[in-house]
């Protein structure tokens, strides 16, 4: 590269791993130049209130309804599944569940927040379950760049309910912001449930219902300060903060948390050197440019266009010494793939994984207070890990807040049920509502899944977007080994409201519609968490994966990808806070090269 | 307030069984009131009101209600609609058979109504909650029991 190249990094993605790089980078002195495919309407504060008003008032309130598509960045949208008509060209023979967002900010602006991290077992599945691979890197490899990590997103915590399965920390390391506090309708559940005891097989394992760490703002520790909304402005200037230093318990994690509590890329992005980072939205990359000598990577071609209505757009090309792609799992298989970049072997876009989850909801004894503060804020993860993955997937609960929302639709679906089913109106309506919907309880039963080679993301030519950008192709399949995970995560969860006294409706019919599939003689309906992994994975082998344990390609000297693809194996944590960390590493890695 | 105002609201009153003072309070009577002028066939909320005028007082007055005006085949469903519309401040398209013989308008389709009527929506004042998104009730309020407990 010459000289006169005008940027140190060229970034393509400004979601969390992007945002992180871009941070640690500028904050360097290095110049960066970043290009989201999306609108920028999340930047202002005034926009991103617009966001919230559009969720308010739209008929279906999915993840993705505050979060409309450009024209010319389309994006898969949950309402797309059933029909399997949407972004995504789904090849079966499983749907694929999941859905993202193509806006600055990325996903982290409906992401739940749930900040995990990977247990040590769960970087050497090979090794010590004999399923799966190990990755390159281990959890004391990677323990220091969790805390930072938990300091960038801001993750609330305490450490003392944090250690089991081997996952351990700094000595004098805690948080930096206390726990969120557990709901009552944890504190009830927890009170029936903890010391509940699972066996599989001659492995008994104690259940308890644990504060999670979530990347919202609680009480800070210390001398750290919880960030709050974001609020840049065209000319590069930036308001402080006017909300958000707390959680509001708003309920409205996904799709949208109102007072921006909850931790977006934006926040990091409000907090690079502007002096060093050009952003570009509405600029969708199309090309890398490759030298077919060498295989480094001369620019990368984008198409910007004005109006998000729109698809016409003009075409440039970006050059700078690196080249990071963090636009996605699926994105960057399909920006690789659509430059005729297909990896070592042809892997890349190859592993896809998700943790496919399935719901289990009831009717508490009394009422619990559903419908109140985040999201949820506990999980059970005591079966997270154990001898058992050699032969069926581990799997943790989301225990929620918010009733029956996302399994049934709930409250409307309930007022619906008493209105025109049973024909109540009055008082004996409003009784029965207050008497349902205080009682509704819903956990998540979230399924590891392992690398297969089989679930991929292609590109066809015959499938394009507006722009003429190949659209993602997907192959997928469930495999035995997370089946197997579902027999026993539903085994649980019918123990465990049994136990606590939960009248239990998860096989009464009355859920909303999810993808099924078979196994054993039964009918498991699944939904995605979003969490897609593995599609441009890392190993110390330049034969057997994508990029090496920095994130570089290793067909392309100056080419990274980042993000939850780079994951050989997923575990069972919710990916952000692993890929956040992985992004810290790789930008310490970018900060000593380029600086040389 | 027109007395087809007031006549509306004491009708939601019987209907969603909360007072008027909460109907009132959520600012979105006249509102709604309009919406079901916009949707049904014209003269279609007269009669409903006028069905509710005809009720009598005392303890037969909800079972009147239940027998005229809910288990009416022509003001049922629209009743219900109204129920629905208060509760979770959405539209239902009416029942094909109903928009058979009564007239469909190209507006009766199933639609949240606008951003205030979400926030409105009775539901999460039965649940003894907040809307989702709205109204949050602050740092930590979670972690007390229910209203009452």
């Amino acid at each position: 590269m010459t000289s006169d190249t005008p940027f140190d990094a060229v970034i393509v993605g400004a979601g969390v791993a992007g945002a992180l790089i871009a941070k640690q980078l500028t904050g360097a002195g290095l110049r960066v130049l970043l290009l989201e495919a999306g609108p920028g309407t999340s930047q202002s504060f005034n926009g991103y209130s617009r966001h919230l008003q559009q969720f308010y008032g739209a008929t279906s309130k999915s993840a993705e309804s505050p979060w409309p598509p450009a024209a010319a960045a389309p994006q898969p949208d949950s309402s797309d599944l059933r029909n399997n008509n949407g972004y995504f060209v789904q090849r079966g023979p499983d749907l694929y569940g999941s859905t993202y967002t193509r806006t600055w900010g990325g996903s982290t602006l409906h992401w739940l927040g749930v900040s995990l991290r990977m247990l040590p077992e769960d970087f050497r599945m090979h090794s010590r379950h004999g399923v799966g691979r190990d990755w390159p890197l281990g959890y004391n490899d990677l323990a220091p760049f969790y805390a930072r990590a938990e300091h960038e997103l801001g993750v609330s915590a305490d450490v003392a309910d944090q250690r089991y399965h081997g996952v351990s920390f700094a000595e004098d390391y805690d948080y930096p912001m206390q726990r969120v506090p557990l709901s009552y309708s944890d504190r009830v559940l927890g009170a029936a449930v903890d010391g509940m005891t699972v066996w599989f097989d001659h492995e008994s394992f104690d259940l308890k219902v644990r504060s999670y760490p979530a990347a919202r703002n609680s009480i800070p520790r210390g001398a750290y300060q919880p960030v709050g909304a974001v609020d840049l402005h065209d000319d590069g200037s930036s308001n402080p903060p006017l909300l958000g230093g707390r959680c509001q318990g708003n309920t409205s994690c996904t799709p949208i948390c109102p007072v921006q509590a909850k931790y977006n890329a934006g926040k990091s992005l409000a907090q690079a050197d502007r002096r060093y980072l050009t952003m570009l939205v509405q600029a969708v990359a199309s090309k890398i440019l490759v030298d077919p000598a060498n295989g480094g990577v001369q620019g990368i071609e984008y198409k910007r266009y004005q109006d998000p209505a729109s698809t016409r757009f003009t075409t440039a090309v970006a050059k700078g010494r690196v080249y990071i792609l963090t636009a996605h799992a699926v994105e960057n298989a399909r920006l690789m793939l659509a430059s005729g970049l297909t990896g070592p072997r042809g892997q890349v876009g190859q592993t896809l994984m998700d943790h496919p989850a399935l719901y289990a909801w009831g009717l508490a004894p009394l009422a619990i207070g559903a419908f109140r503060g985040p999201q949820s804020s506990a999980g059970i993860e005591d079966l997270r890990g154990g001898a058992f993955r050699a032969r069926h997937a581990a799997f943790r609960f989301d225990i929620g807040n918010d009733g029956w929302r996302s399994t049934t639709g709930a409250p409307d679906s309930t007022v619906s049920e008493a209105v025109m089913s049973q024909r109540l109106f009055g008082t004996a309506l409003r009784d029965q509502l207050a008497n349902l919907l205080s009682r509704q309880v819903r956990m998540s039963l979230a399924i590891e899944q392992l690398p297969d080679p089989a679930n991929a993301v292609t590109v066809d030519p015959q499938y394009l977007d507006a722009l003429g950008n190949p659209r993602p192709v997907i192959s997928y399949h469930i495999d035995d080994y997370t089946k197997a995970g579902m027999v026993a995560a539903s085994g649980v969860a019918r123990a465990l409201f049994r136990r606590a006294g939960v009248q239990d409706f998860s096989e009464s019919g009355n859920g909303s519609w999810f993808p099924s599939v078979y196994y054993q003689g039964r009918e498991f309906h699944y939904h995605g968490m979003g969490h897609f992994s593995g599609t441009h994975a890392m190993g110390d082998d330049p034969q057997q994966s994508v990029i090496d344990p920095d994130q570089r390609a290793w067909q392309h000297h100056n080419l990274f990808l980042a993000g939850s693809g780079s994951f050989p194996t997923m575990g069972t944590s919710n990916p952000t806070l692993t890929l956040a960390a992985l992004a810290l590493r790789t930008a310490d890695h970018l900060v000593a090269t380029l600086q040389q | 307030m027109t007395a087809r105002e007031e006549s509306f609201v004491a009708l939601s009153v019987l209907l969603t069984g909360y007072d008027s003072v909460h109907l009132l309070g959520t600012g979105m009577a006249e509102q709604y009131l309009a919406i079901l002028d916009s949707i049904l066939p014209t003269g279609m909320v007269d009669d409903l009101l006028a069905a509710y005028q005809r009720l009598p007082q005392g303890p037969q007055r909800e079972p009147a209600a239940a027998a005229t005006i809910l288990g009416d085949a022509k003001l049922g469903p629209v009743a219900r609609n109204l129920i629905v519309l208060w509760y979770c401040g959405s539209w239902t398209q009416l029942p094909a058979a109903w928009r058979a013989t009564y007239g469909a308008a190209p507006q009766d389709t199933t639609h949240a109504v606008s951003a205030d009527a979400y926030q409105a929506g009775l539901q999460w004042l039965a649940a003894g909650a907040h809307p989702a998104g709205a109204k949050a009730q602050g740092y930590g309020a979670w972690a007390l029991g229910p209203e009452g407990r």
